[in-house]
């Protein structure tokens, strides 16, 4: 078994500990690092099973697509961000406000 | 005894890189855990050398733990500015039967994954062979640069739209807190006029070099983005001249030009992004300059929060 | 000369997003006319894929897998309709609801959210589909965040982290078939397909990760606070068009790849899980006081209805497509006149709608349309649908699926008539009406209105469904 492998299963590991942060925490920074923690995750189940032949010809297209996940996250991150300021700006708690009484009796 | 060594570090890595990712999510005081993914980010980074992926090495350095880092620590100052009980350690969470049984379901699909992570072929199928065939004609003798400019350039025509859109949704949402303009203090006044000129060379340098050697546009715009980041917290603002129009082209620059050249192969070649081989080198160079251009003027809007001349009005 | 009607349909939309962001004075112009063109782009597709067959593209001239590939055919072509018409409305109606700020804002990501809609059902490759799940998904949310409020902003951050998360498990999935098979083209990848257990898992979680972002139940929780708060143009995009854009991945998904090899337990499980989304769902939505949040509960169980096509497999799939695009039409009407409601008189309870038939006739009749759509009465698009969809399951002998379609039509009767009968009546406190433009009401009534034209155009519908026979398991 090659190093590959092991960190394939740091990946799915990293995976499963940022979901778990997602779902057990409410402040929304935390959500946000959790989200981030998934996504490295992802790409270094990507890349870390790109390696497993030995570098005979390395294979660039997961490389690729993670650099393209990297910038989507750091998107989405900004845009997180600034709409967790915005909410604690109107509620002054960074949490996501629970079930209003008169909505759903 | 080469490769004890190797596997013993990649085995330090690996559990480093886990270690330092549930300390970020378990940790008690927000600031800590904000300092902990940064340096989960700079960790990751070494694994992606360690992986033989430099350019993601240097995206994830760059991108990943640098702005991101910096928009996060922004953030964090914002929250403990507007609420000063913002770094309340885990504001309520799931009790009981709930907090359990997530558990128990996130334990099972670790094993899931790991088990389906484990049960995949040894014999590596991925399409290695066909980038080398084919980069000959691609313009670029990076492969990775081939094939984010090139073989897969589609999506990185949708991906620098993402970037501008989330910039969109940013301004759309409304400057919050007023930006207090301290006096920068003299190290970091000093240091950001010595290191902007240099990060802006070593962006150039990135966006040169990408096409034969590990760099490209993206790293090339968050190095620009961090000589950006610098300036800004040295006190420096857009003047108000450039703040409208002429910003909203550099942002749009990028993306512009991609597209332009994405109709224009079209017209030309009959499908969309086909780079005729001779041409395909400086075209290339000319999309991954404009973008570089935008995809910093964008991280480093982002990393301001406010459209530039609103914040000041509130 | 062969006109790439398809790749107009992301360029056009894209090129005026970005003039619409640096010179906002423009972009309502530019919006309205390229709304037209998209519409125009979109017939100019239906007869080309008519006369053709189906259009494949190679992009960058690198033939899958190496490349990426666009793909049409007759599905995509539905949805490409429901996007066109839908954003047509839209467009109209929004360019007399905002505020000039609100607006500037608006107009550019609009139009890249209908670049990403029209990316995502033109595209063959898993990962190019995950970049505009991702730009469909910010999109939404910023839209939803628009106009501020505390409602807004905490549904579009619930809303965020849904979607991220489903995206996360989406690309995990994609990323364990690349690695067992080695590409991420979607005809590449059913020719290779085997039932290893990376090919489960990753069936598992692309299936979660899209079931998150189609808000099947119990996986809604986020849909009602979302489309409920959001500015009303964006509720009606939002429950017509961007969680049909899930929808329709995970069909694909199905057809081509893992549904040869999943069998009945997870279709059935899908069915099921339809099942309780139409009966919760429509209980929730007759429990409502407030219209939006009625509308939104519809929404949670009208997709539920998508679902009962899995267990019943190829006779259904016609009818899912058919629900797709009536639903579409139908939903974003009823949104537009809610938002009409709200406009006029500042509130949206629906005990307390003033007389409305007298006062908006065209929003109320507008929202009766819809409704007529919804319940599946004919002649309306939804009945065509509802019937294909009940004719599939006698024939399969599932009384049972028979039976929660009933119930569910049923419901639906119930809520809208609960609407409609607070519309007729004067309402305990009066107050001053605010005038709604013209425009908002014609909107939302032209939509309504070709629900129930759908429902005439059963045959032509069905026969441009077959083109490149999507339910065969050919595809891209």
């Amino acid at each position: 078994m090659s190093a590959a492998f092991f960190y394939a299963l740091a990946g799915a590991g990293l995976f499963s500990i940022g979901l778990h942060a997602l779902l057990a925490h409410r402040h929304l920074l935390r959500k946000i690092l959790a989200i981030n923690v998934m996504g490295s995750g992802v790409f270094l189940v990507l890349a870390a099973m790109a390696t497993r032949n030995g570098i005979a010809i390395p294979d660039p297209v997961p490389h690729a697509m993670i650099i393209t996940g990297i910038v989507v996250a750091v998107a989405a991150t900004a845009l997180a961000l600034v709409l967790m300021l915005k909410l604690t700006a109107e509620t002054g708690q960074a949490v996501l406000p629970g079930r209003k009484k008169e909505d759903n009796p | 005894m080469e490769t004890l060594i190797a596997g013993a570090i990649d085995v330090a890595l690996a559990l480093a890189v886990v270690g330092l990712a549930w300390g970020a999510l378990a940790s008690a005081d927000l600031f800590k855990a904000i300092v902990l993914f940064v340096a989960f980010g700079l960790v990751m980074a070494l694994v992606w050398v360690r992986l033989n992926a430099p350019d993601v090495a240097l995206a994830e350095a760059a991108i990943g733990a640098g702005v991101t880092g910096a928009l996060l620590l922004a953030a964090y100052a914002k929250l403990r500015a507007a609420s000063p009980d913002a770094n309340v350690a885990r504001a309520g969470g799931m009790r009981g039967i709930g907090s359990i049984s997530i558990r128990i379901l996130i334990l099972l699909l670790a094993a899931a994954l790991g088990c389906a992570v484990w049960t995949l072929p040894s014999d590596y199928a991925g399409l290695g062979k066909e980038v080398a065939a084919n980069i000959d004609r691609s313009g670029v003798s990076n492969p990775v640069t081939a094939v984010l400019l090139n073989f897969r350039g589609y999506d990185t025509l949708l991906e620098v739209m993402v970037l501008l859109l989330a910039l969109m949704g940013t301004w759309s949402v409304g400057a919050t807190a007023p930006q207090r303009e301290t006096a920068p203090g003299p190290v970091l006044d000093s240091l950001s006029r010595l290191l902007a000129p240099l990060l802006i060379l070593v962006a150039a340098y990135l966006l040169w070099v990408g096409a034969h050697a590990p760099g490209g546009a993206f790293q090339a715009g968050a190095v620009l983005a961090a000589a950006g980041v610098m300036l800004l917290l040295s006190g420096w603002r857009l003047p108000a001249a450039l703040a409208a129009l002429p910003l909203r082209l550099a942002l749009a620059a990028g993306p512009a030009t991609f597209l332009l050249l994405a109709v224009i192969t079209v017209l030309l070649e009959g499908r969309l992004l086909q780079l005729p081989p001779l041409w395909a080198g400086r075209l290339i160079l000319i999309i991954e300059t404009t973008a570089t251009i935008s995809i910093g003027a964008t991280l480093i809007a982002l990393f301001l929060g406010a459209p530039p001349g609103k914040e000041d009005r509130q | 000369m062969d006109i790439p009607w398809a790749v107009m349909l992301i360029v056009l939309p894209l090129a005026a997003g970005l003039m619409a962001f640096v010179w906002p004075r423009v972009a309502q112009t530019l919006v309205l006319c390229c709304s037209l063109a998209i519409a125009l782009a979109v017939a100019g597709l239906a007869l080309q894929l008519w006369h053709h067959g189906v259009f494949h593209h190679a992009l960058g001239g690198w033939e899958a897998p190496l490349g990426i590939g666009l793909y049409a055919d007759g599905l995509s072509l539905v949805l490409l309709t429901a996007t066109a018409l839908v954003g047509m409305g839209v467009s109209v109606y929004a360019s007399a609801y905002f505020t000039l700020d609100d607006a500037h804002h608006f107009w550019p990501i609009w139009l890249f959210l209908l670049a990403a809609l029209n990316a995502l059902f033109l595209s063959a490759d898993l990962f190019n589909l995950y970049v505009t799940l991702e730009l469909m998904g910010l999109a939404a949310v910023a839209l939803t965040a628009l106009s501020g409020g505390r409602d807004a902003l905490a549904g579009a951050v619930r809303y965020l982290f849904a979607t991220l998360s489903g995206s996360l498990a989406y690309l995990l999935g994609v990323a364990l078939l690349y690695h067992a098979f080695g590409s991420v083209d979607m005809a590449t990848l059913a020719g290779r397909m085997t039932p290893v257990p990376a090919a489960w898992a990753a069936l598992g979680l692309m299936s979660a990760g899209l079931l998150l972002k189609t808000a099947l139940f119990p996986l809604h929780f986020w849909l009602p606070p979302a489309h409920a708060s959001a500015p009303s143009p964006v509720s009606a995009v939002l429950s017509a068009l961007v969680i049909k854009a899930s929808f329709y991945i995970l069909l694909r998904l199905w057809i081509m790849l893992f549904g040869p090899f999943a069998g009945d337990g997870v279709a059935a499980l899908l069915g099921g899980m339809g099942t309780a989304a139409i009966v919760w769902g429509s209980v929730q939505a007759l429990r409502q006081t407030r219209l939006k949040l009625l509308v939104a509960y519809s929404t949670v169980a009208q997709i539920g209805y998508l679902f009962l096509a899995f267990p019943l497999a190829a006779a259904a799939w016609n009818a899912a497509a058919v629900l797709v695009l009536s639903h579409a039409l139908a939903k974003s009407a009823m949104f537009l006149a809610a938002g009409n409601l709200l406009h006029f008189g500042g509130h949206d309870r629906i005990a307390d709608l003033d007389r409305v038939v007298q006062r908006l006739p065209l929003s109320a009749f507008a929202f009766a349309l819809a409704g007529v759509s919804l319940m599946g009465l004919p002649p309306s698009g939804g009945f065509i649908g509802k019937w294909l969809l009940l004719e599939a399951a006698l024939a399969q002998g599932r009384w049972d699926l028979a039976a929660v379609m009933l119930l569910g039509g049923l419901l639906a009767a119930a809520y809208v008539f609960k609407v409609l009968g607070h519309a007729f009546t004067q309402a305990a406190v009066t107050h001053e009406p605010t005038a709604v433009p013209a425009r908002m009401e014609w909107a939302a009534l032209l939509l309504a209105c070709s629900a129930i034209l759908l429902g005439f155009t059963a045959t032509p519908l069905l026969s441009l469904l077959e083109i490149g026979a999507p339910f065969g398991g050919s595809g891209p």
